[in-house]
């Protein structure tokens, strides 16, 4: 699997969510998907930039281009140093929540992708990956 | 061009054209806006325009499904009209409830059932 760096946006506040929804529907237009595909997409950056942006207050987004032989797709890695996730399958668990929202933030994000990917370390931060292939 | 919160009239209803990519803080006003227009305007009805929109997320969707209740509370009806396919398909995807909300295909179409029910 091929990857190539496309952008890196950082995320600290309100606007900067915006941005990143612009940017990925731009990214992934320019990829090649389709519209109800980049709704996914963007849907998905948007729950997990807002997570960083409620919980770790910080973090950055690197936006990748992907190919694997023919078939071609988009890479979000989302990463903070934010508190950091004490319970991964806990919050993937639809309708768990510690802050004031539906909990639907990461098991929404996963079932709009084909994969999702967290690592977390208590004190340290945490690291979300999502891929969709076209 | 994409935050603006438009606020209309019509008789005794509230139309609401939502911003199409709003920040949060926007989204957050928009209730508060609503709410007190239709204190001001006694309206009986509320149409939230979403037409524009092409991205909701669970914050965006839940602050809207926040507003229909408190509109409820205060003795309105919320009607919500225009949403994109792919906004269809990813509210679904997300796992998102509308509940019992009234959603209609178009301004049109929700001023027709408003007319009907009040």
């Amino acid at each position: 699997m091929n990857s190539e760096l496309l952008e890196m946006m950082p995320i600290k506040s309100d606007g900067d969510i915006v941005r990143i929804r612009r940017r990925t529907r731009d990214l992934s237009k320019a990829q090649g998907f389709k519209l109800a595909d980049v709704t996914r997409v963007v849907t998905a950056a948007s729950e997990l930039a807002r997570n960083i942006y409620h919980y770790a207050q910080e973090g950055t987004v690197h936006c990748y281009a992907l190919t694997e032989g023919r078939r071609k797709g988009i890479k979000l890695v989302f990463e903070d140093k934010g508190p950091g996730i004490e319970d991964i399958e806990l919050v993937m668990e639809e309708g768990y929540s510690t802050g004031n929202s539906m909990g639907l933030g990461l098991p929404g994000a996963k079932r709009l992708v084909d994969k999702i990917t967290i690592e977390s370390e208590m004190g340290n931060g945490t690291k979300v990956e999502i891929i969709k292939w076209m | 061009m994409d935050e603006q919160i438009a606020l209309l009239n019509i008789k005794d209803i509230l139309v609401v054209i939502v911003p199409s990519d709003p920040h949060d803080e926007t989204i957050t006003m928009l209730q508060e806006d609503v709410l007190e227009a239709l204190q001001k305007n006694a309206s009986n009805g509320v149409i939230l325009d979403i037409s524009t929109v092409e991205i909701m997320d669970s914050f965006f969707a839940r602050t809207l499904m926040e507003t229909s209740m408190m509109i409820k509370l205060m003795g309105g009806v919320t009607v919500i009209a225009g949403m994109q396919p792919s906004v269809a398909i990813t509210t679904i995807e997300l796992g998102l409830n509308f509940g019992d909300i009234v959603t209609v295909l178009d301004v049109d179409s929700s001023l027709e059932y408003l007319k009907d029910l009040l």
